[in-house]
């Protein structure tokens, strides 16, 4: 059939590329720990390794489990842009994140209490510790669960980094509050009963907007930063006391974080989803983007052919 | 009436369905006798009298099936006569639409949802065995809005843990193309605007494949790509006749929608074919634009791989140290990763070939939107202390809120006038 033709064309030439790399991958003698998240959950690493012996039985594909297992020089060899890399290069680089992680403290008891409180796996600003990070890795009491697909830190050569674009959060008051009251007397609040039965409620630092219930609960949104939306929560708990209402502040919990990044070169969505196709959903009758539900950590990419991702979930 | 049977008494074939109590009885309306009581007959002429009853009401399978799936079930049978789909595809349709039934949520949507449902389960089945139906036609076919669809799409395939394949682009080519009104002379498309089917799928074919290879359809709706390559291909194979003719009209002719983002892949479909034959050297000195340049696209589809692969390179070569390498050996014709000899290209000494350009998807090739610089986020703890004054800029004066309520009192006076006391 044509269309397959076409997709061996499109394999064979990103194989005569790759070419140069393959003869040089050592055998995986040196195994490079993966996933210090593994104890926590077992069915991840069933995820995974169905996930590896699909990637491997698809003829000229480039799995990670090939190039992951190169030693440090040669992922200089990485600079070369095989497109069809890309797949890989963008679970790297989404995992890039959590290597931070590993670097910062090598007790084991320790990391996994660190990696179980997930909010914090999505933060920028540890991404600069990510050089030592591979080789701390390696020496992880922790890591010395079967290896799935090795973490290599191709990242380092891309260095993208994803921002966090928002961060959704909720507290509780613990006490009941009467809206119509608020809307009366507070200046940056709305209330419209009869198309949402909340108050919708604005501060200018840091920039976000709340939706304040009845029942004394609270959902804060548009921070840019864990911190940023626990300080913001908390001056809308203050507001509220400050209108005569016995607020406290309690339960708070971060919901949601959302991020981005740009890795700077086109993505073949077609080849993606034909590569990782249980994660896969790509309707481009429906949405230009393709929605990769990753299973471990527990992330929603969005990735678009431009080359930019947008992550979501917990 | 139906059943052919004739009254004992008078002959009459005037027999009515007629119940007493609970009992049904086929009684003659000439002279009242009755044929037949209840089911269990005493004679033999009693049982020539007894009416078929279909298949599906004898055996009781429908008593446990809701109305409304029933119902359900009726419409994707009908849908799948409608789109003269194959029987094993209603067969797996409507077994799609029952596991879906089994879920609660689906029970209880509304009619509109399960009437997408219905759309939802032929799709599947045609993806599944590579139909080429687009959710285009399935909304159209409903009479449903494509947001309804896609959210009860999405919803099903996760509800019921599907694997839905990819749309198969080639085989949507080919039922597309053939829909087009252009193979047989008629009152409305004159003989010169009249085409080969094989030769025009061919090169439609063709076409799209050279639009895939260079980023035109990753993340786009595929059939305006394929409308656009139909024209170019219809055009192309009698450019002298045809070139007048402009997109909107040939649609028209063909007796096809023309779809709104048609005409701005036609612009990026003719760019690449430029840049393609920026490449030949009997074509350079043409200076083609994009309206000459469809007299010559046989030529460029028959040499398309070498050509994209000298006119454009791939957007992350830069940093690639081989090009570095060639460029150092003065191998540098602006061809980075030529793979081709320049022998088999006669360049006049002295002119260079145009510098390739980045094979690149449309939306990177534009300028890069000037995104404001965001400020630094500062480092917050989220345990800071906050003052009294910051928290006082939102509330409202006692002085504010009176004039507040006096406003909103007189807003709603102002609405509750024109109705009568």
């Amino acid at each position: 059939m044509e269309e397959e033709t076409y997709l061996e064309l499109y394999l064979d030439q990103r194989a005569a590329q790759d070419d140069l790399i393959r003869p040089r991958s050592p055998l995986p003698s040196s195994i490079v720990p993966f996933d210090v998240f593994m104890p926590n959950s077992s069915t991840p690493e069933t995820a995974f390794s169905s996930l590896l012996e699909e990637v491997e039985e698809a003829s000229g594909d480039f799995s990670s489990v090939d190039l992951s297992f190169l030693s440090d020089e040669l992922t200089q060899e990485n600079k070369d842009p095989a497109v069809a890399r890309s797949k890989r290069e963008i679970e790297e680089s989404c995992k890039t994140p959590r290597q931070p992680l590993p670097s910062e403290q090598d007790a084991g008891p320790d990391l996994n209490s660190r990696l179980s409180n997930s909010h914090s796996h999505l933060h920028p600003g540890d991404a600069d510790s990510v050089q030592p990070s591979l080789e701390k890795s390696t020496f992880l009491p922790l890591a010395s669960i079967t290896p799935m697909t090795p973490m290599t830190s191709v990242s380092e050569c891309s260095g993208t980094v994803p921002q966090l674009q928002n961060v959704v959060s909720t507290a509780n008051l613990a006490c009941k509050l009467d809206l119509k009251k608020i809307a009366l007397q507070a200046r940056n609040a709305e209330y419209n009963p009869k198309r949402f039965a909340a108050v919708i409620m604005r501060i200018r630092e840091p920039r976000t907007t709340a939706l304040i219930f009845s029942s004394g609960k609270i959902v804060c949104t548009g921070a840019r930063s864990e911190e940023q939306s626990r300080l913001a929560a908390r001056k809308f708990a203050r507001v509220i006391q400050k209108l005569g209402f016995p607020a406290r502040f309690l339960d708070f919990k971060i919901q949601n974080l959302v991020g981005s990044c740009d890795v700077r070169f086109p993505i073949r969505l077609e080849g993606l989803v034909l590569t990782h196709q249980q994660f896969c959903s790509y309707e481009p009758e429906l949405f230009p983007g393709l929605i990769y539900r990753m299973v471990n950590p527990r992330v929603v990419l969005l990735i678009f052919v431009s080359g930019k991702v947008v992550l979501t979930g917990m | 009436m139906p059943g052919g049977g004739r009254c004992p008494d008078c002959g009459s074939t005037e027999l009515v369905e007629d119940s007493h109590y609970a009992q049904s009885q086929l009684v003659c309306s000439d002279c009242g006798c009755v044929v037949t009581e209840g089911v269990l007959t005493t004679t033999y002429s009693d049982e020539g009298n007894l009416r078929e009853v279909t298949y599906s009401r004898s055996t009781g399978e429908n008593e446990q099936v809701s109305r409304s799936q029933q119902r359900g079930l009726r419409r994707v049978r009908d849908l799948c006569r409608v789109l003269k789909l194959p029987p094993t595809f209603e067969d797996t349709a409507v077994a799609y639409y029952q596991q879906a039934y089994r879920h609660s949520g689906i029970r209880a949507a509304r009619l509109q949802k399960k009437e997408v449902l219905v759309g939802c389960c032929v799709l599947i089945t045609c993806r599944q065995h590579n139909w080429p139906v687009t959710m285009g036609t399935l909304c159209t076919l409903l009479y449903a809005d494509l947001d309804a669809f896609s959210g009860t799409y999405m919803q099903i395939v996760k509800l019921l843990g599907l694997d839905v394949p990819s749309l198969c682009l080639a085989d949507l080519v080919k039922t597309y193309c053939s829909s087009f009104k252009l193979f047989q002379p008629s009152p409305s498309v004159p003989a010169k605007y009249v085409e080969d089917k094989e030769k025009m799928l061919s090169r439609t074919q063709q076409l799209v494949e050279l639009a895939d290879e260079t980023w035109l359809v990753t993340g786009r709706h595929p059939l305006p790509v394929i409308t656009a390559a139909t024209f170019l291909a219809w055009q192309s194979l009698r450019p002298s006749d045809r070139l007048t003719c402009s997109l909107a009209r040939f649609c028209k002719l063909a007796n096809v929608d023309l779809p709104y983002p048609a005409s701005s892949r036609l612009q990026e479909l003719l760019a690449v074919l430029l840049r393609m034959a920026e490449q030949l050297a009997w074509l350079q000195v043409l200076k083609l634009n994009k309206r000459s340049v469809v007299k010559h696209i046989g030529d460029l589809l028959q040499h398309r791989r070498t050509l994209v692969r000298k006119a454009f390179r791939d957007g992350t070569a830069e940093t690639e140290p081989q090009e570095k390498e060639l460029q150092e050996q003065g191998q540098g014709q602006g061809q980075g990763k030529e793979e081709v000899g320049g022998s088999s290209l006669d360049l006049p000494e002295g002119k260079r070939p145009a510098s390739p350009a980045l094979l690149l998807p449309p939306c990177m090739l534009k300028p890069p939107k000037r995104t404001c610089p965001m400020p630094p986020v500062p480092m917050v703890t989220g345990d800071e202390n906050i003052s009294d004054s910051e928290i006082e800029q939102y509330l409202r004066t006692p002085q504010e809120v009176r004039d507040f309520q006096k406003a909103q009192a007189a807003s709603r006076a102002a609405m509750s006038i024109p109705h009568p006391p």
